[in-house]
């Protein structure tokens, strides 16, 4: 108890100091750069069961947008991330996920097009097990499952728009589910579609000055 | 038979000629003609092998009565005995997967795709009785036994004015032999993989009884072309197939005929299903029947009318039975009963107009354990009436017009008109031209499937009468958490429907030189999808079927044949096809979907990335090098060629593009060998797929290179 206090203080301290900074930072405008992130690791297989299912530990993976960096789990009470994955959900750090001022929504359109968030968007916040600021299912959030070949693409055209756990505004697009950021061909191994999955590239602009623009 | 079998009658000496000529008893031929009739027909015909056989073949199934192949005003293409049986062929997959302009599709069975259109609508006929007991739209052609077929002719276009529903990219009509001149053939074939077909036909010819026996067995060991798999991609295989047809003239003017036909199939199936993530290996049999029972009564008021009754009946069953590793049975069951009477009256008016018109009644049912009750067959009836016109104003032009009404119990009727033409401009050019619309009926599982994929996330799928009522059950019981909009759509399912047209320029010379040059299209609508309607509390999909799709298919085929010297023939084929789902096309030309860079990001698709439908190659061609001599030797090698096509989505948009992932292209090349002696004895040896050609993934009925033999004794009629 006293240790979550702890890290909700130092939570506290880098959020408000942030916070300060971007304030300054607003006067120049810096031009906000897109950085790739590569093979986030979310609730991977580790193993078979004797009947051949795979076995995970069943954890989310935090992760904070500002500082482009995993944050432990032991964080997850806090407002240090702003979204975590656990297989084909994320959810950001709000609502029924957490204590931050989390939110989302999916936007259709290309990334780079999105300069501005719409002023009339609505973000939505997690209400689990009911719904996800980003939908969870094949086809209704950020990727497609064909259950033919077993493999999970993320849709193209798709920019999940984010309110980060301190209410600043982020946009990612997600590349690809599969460990090396390509998704698999249909032909891969069912072995490899096993072991490689749940590994997520996607890329993400950060906007530290509290504005929604990019 | 659904054809005239009066018609036949009277073309029975002319078909008596093309088919001895077919087994090439040149010696036994010889006699034949100083009897038959047609004589001056048939002497030609033997002074030119092939060639001109091709014009003067004749053809049932373009107009559902006998007219030369060169007065047939739609596109057909026909395959002698003789050409079956020179490239080796067993199964009905063997001869068409060599044909311009088909290509074989996998899954669910080998099933053919006719002018890009998918196997559900194409029409297969045994004697103009159709074939039924398709899965998930697909009839395995596997099943149909080549070794007592005379003939088979394809139909390409729209045919629903004559054939109803199915007919909607074509027709293929499959034509046994009910008047074999041999009495007795016993054939074996054996090759790679233990693959072994058998057969005996025999025959009784008089003036008032023609009958026919044929007895077919085969059986393979299947193959494994999966690297470090145990599971075959062909899994061993028994079949039977019995076929008796008898004919019995009472007069000159009437007689009876009767067919049965029976196949009986039993494949051992070794299925693994991965499910999340899990893999359940399952093993056991599935066992396929078909029986097949026409009889037929002819009468000829006239030479010029005469009318048949037609009656037939038969009946799919498919049943697979499966044991899980852990010891868990699991079962599957399709039963198919069509059932149908027909009149066709053929009434020549005068020289220049003939005509038929004819009506019928269908009552068929299917029981199945993925409807809501096994026990109760789900059933439909079909009326049906059609006529059809053909006048011939001047010599050179003959005009076509029919028309058909199918009035079905179960889901909206169906109209289709056709109109077709033909003009020949002088002696070696011929122009045709088709304009038809074609159908295709819901078929059962779109209608009453009641499936609930527990294992899989509990996903549901139901058919357009079942959702509603079902959904509404669910909603009671809390069950369901979303609706869709689709669920407003659903209603009464019609059926598919396409509007095909075909212009055609045929040049003939010197009994040499062949050439067509076909194009076509397709506009199909009303295509009924599988479309999210709902969904559970839990975030399962529940699915349903709509009239959505709207799609083309359109192309040019080339045919050519060329008499190089009285030995050798050589023949070359090209199909070049498009296709496009038109909703996606006006999606992407609005600028909505999108598809990936090489950096995997997002960017607008254009419409030169758009390949349009999956499992379509946009270039197919084949080339085909014939030799025979007088002494009975025949040689052949044959290349087949198909370029990619798309499989999978895997960018991310649901459009197939060139950022999707494709089936590479491949060739194939296969060659036959043999003799065929004096004394009715032949030998045959052959090899398919020489280059070793494999994809395992997309190619799975494909094995490496194969070799067989075949021996082939026939006693001859010393008549």
């Amino acid at each position: 108890m006293k240790k979550s206090i702890q890290n909700l203080a130092v939570g506290l301290i880098c959020s408000v100091s942030i916070l300060a900074c971007s304030k300054s930072d607003t006067s120049t405008l810096m031009p906000v750069t897109a950085v790739r992130v590569n093979d986030i690791p979310s609730d991977t297989i580790v193993g078979l069961s004797a009947q051949g299912a795979p076995l995970t530990n069943g954890k989310y993976t935090f992760y904070s947008i500002e500082k482009n960096a995993i944050v432990p789990n032991a964080d997850s009470a806090s407002t240090k991330w702003d979204i975590a994955f656990m297989s084909t959900r994320i959810i950001t750090n709000g609502g029924t996920s957490g204590i931050g001022q989390g939110g989302a929504f999916v936007f259709t359109g290309l990334f780079d097009a999105l300069t501005t968030i719409p002023a009339d968007s609505v973000f939505k916040t997690d209400n689990a097990p009911a719904s996800y600021a980003i939908p969870t299912g094949s086809g209704k959030g950020w990727y497609n499952y064909d259950g033919l070949t077993n493999l999970i693409t993320p849709l193209a055209g798709r920019v999940l728009v984010i309110r980060t756990a301190s209410g600043k505004y982020a946009k990612i697009e997600i590349i690809s589910y599969y460990k090396g950021g390509v998704t698999l061909p249909a032909t891969a191994s069912d072995m490899d579609k096993l072991t490689k999955q749940r590994y997520y590239t996607f890329r993400v602009a950060y906007q530290p000055n509290g504005t929604k623009t990019f | 038979m659904r054809f005239s079998q009066l018609s036949i009658q009277i073309l029975d000496s002319l078909l008596y000629s093309i088919h001895l000529c077919g087994v090439k008893k040149r010696r036994l031929f010889f006699y034949f003609i100083l009897l038959s009739p047609m004589s001056v027909v048939a002497q030609t015909r033997m002074a030119n092998d092939t060639l001109q056989m091709l014009g003067d073949s004749v053809v049932i199934t373009a107009n559902r009565y006998a007219r030369k192949l060169s007065n047939v005003t739609v596109p057909v293409s026909i395959i002698n005995a003789k050409q079956i049986q020179e490239i080796g062929a067993i199964r009905l997959t063997d001869v068409l997967k060599e044909q311009p302009g088909l290509t074989m599709t996998s899954g669910f069975g080998a099933g053919v795709q006719l002018q890009g259109l998918n196997p559900d609508y194409t029409i297969i006929l045994i004697n103009g009785e159709p074939l039924v007991g398709r899965t998930a739209g697909v009839l395995d052609l596997n099943r149909i036994a080549l070794g007592n077929i005379k003939k088979i002719e394809i139909v390409k276009g729209p045919s629903s004015s004559l054939y109803g529903s199915e007919a909607m990219a074509g027709v293929i009509n499959i034509i046994t032999d009910a008047a074999n001149a041999m009495p007795l053939q016993a054939t074996f074939r054996y090759g790679t993989y233990q693959t072994m077909d058998a057969g005996v036909n025999h025959s009784i010819v008089n003036k008032s009884i023609s009958y026919q026996g044929y007895y077919n067995y085969f059986s393979t060991d299947g193959f494994s072309i999966r690297p470090n798999s145990t599971s075959r991609t062909t899994t061993p295989i028994t079949r039977y197939t019995i076929n008796q047809q008898l004919k019995y003239n009472f007069s000159d003017h009437t007689n009876i005929s009767l067919s049965i036909r029976a196949t009986d199939e039993k494949v051992k199936s070794e299925i693994s299903v991965v499910n999340g993530g899990a893999t359940i290996s399952s093993y056991g049999y599935e066992h396929n029947t078909d029986q097949n029972f026409n009889a037929s009564l002819n009468h000829k008021f006239s030479n010029k009318l005469k009318t048949s009754f037609r009656g037939y009946l038969t009946e799919y069953n498919g049943r697979q039975d499966l044991l899980t590793v852990a010891g868990v049975p699991y079962y599957d069951l399709l039963n198919h009963l069509f059932q149908r009477i027909e009149n066709q009256t053929d009434w020549n008016i005068s020289q220049q107009t003939n005509l038929i018109f004819g009506a019928g009644t269908i009552l068929e049912g299917v029981k199945s354990n993925r409807y809501d009750s096994e026990q109760i067959r789900k059933t439909n009836s079909i009326g049906y009436g059609f006529s059809q016109i053909e006048l011939n104003p001047t010599k050179n032009l003959i005009v076509i017009g029919g028309i058909r009404f199918d009035k079905n119990e179960a889901f909206a009727s169906a109209f289709s008109p056709k109109i077709s033409a033909s003009y020949k401009i002088n002696e070696n050019n011929k122009l045709k031209f088709s304009i038809g619309q074609g159908f295709k009926a819901p078929d059962f599982r779109q209608i009453y499937l009641d499936f609930t994929n527990a294992a899989a996330g509990g996903y549901s799928v139901f058919g357009s009468d079942q959702a509603q009522k079902v959904i509404a059950q669910l909603m009671n019981a809390g069950q369901v958490g979303t609706l869709y909009n689709t669920y407003y759509q659903l209603n009464t399912l019609k059926p598919e429907y396409s509007n095909g047209m075909h212009f055609s320029w045929d040049y003939e010379s010197s009994n040499k030189t062949f050439l067509s040059i076909q194009l076509f299209r397709n506009d199909i609508n009303n295509l009924i999808q599988v479309q999210q309607v709902a969904a559970y509390v839990t975030g399962a999909q529940i699915f349903s079927y709509l009239n959505v799709g709207r799609a083309f298919t359109q192309g040019v085929e080339v045919e050519s044949k060329y008499q190089l010297n009285p030995n050798i023939m050589l023949s070359g084929g090209y199909q070049f096809l498009l296709s496009g789902d038109k909703d996606q096309i006006a999606q992407i030309k609005a600028g909505k979907v999108y598809t990936r860079d090489a950096n995997g990001y997002s960017r607008l698709l254009s419409l030169s990335d758009y390949v349009g439908l999956s499992n379509i190659s946009k270039h197919r061609a084949q080339f085909k090098c014939n030799y025979h001599d007088q002494k009975g030797f025949f040689a052949n090698i044959r290349f087949i060629y198909r370029s990619r096509w798309a499989v999978n989505n895997t960018n991310g948009n649901e459009v197939f593009d060139n950022g999707d992932e494709f089936a590479k292209g491949y060739i194939s090349v296969n060659s036959s060998i043999g003799k065929e002696y004096k004394n009715g004895l032949s030998i045959q040896l052959g090899t398919d797929n020489i280059g070793n050609y494999v994809d395992a993934v997309n190619l799975p009925n494909l094995p490496g290179s194969t070799f067989y033999g075949i021996l082939k004794y026939q006693l001859l009629n010393k008549k």
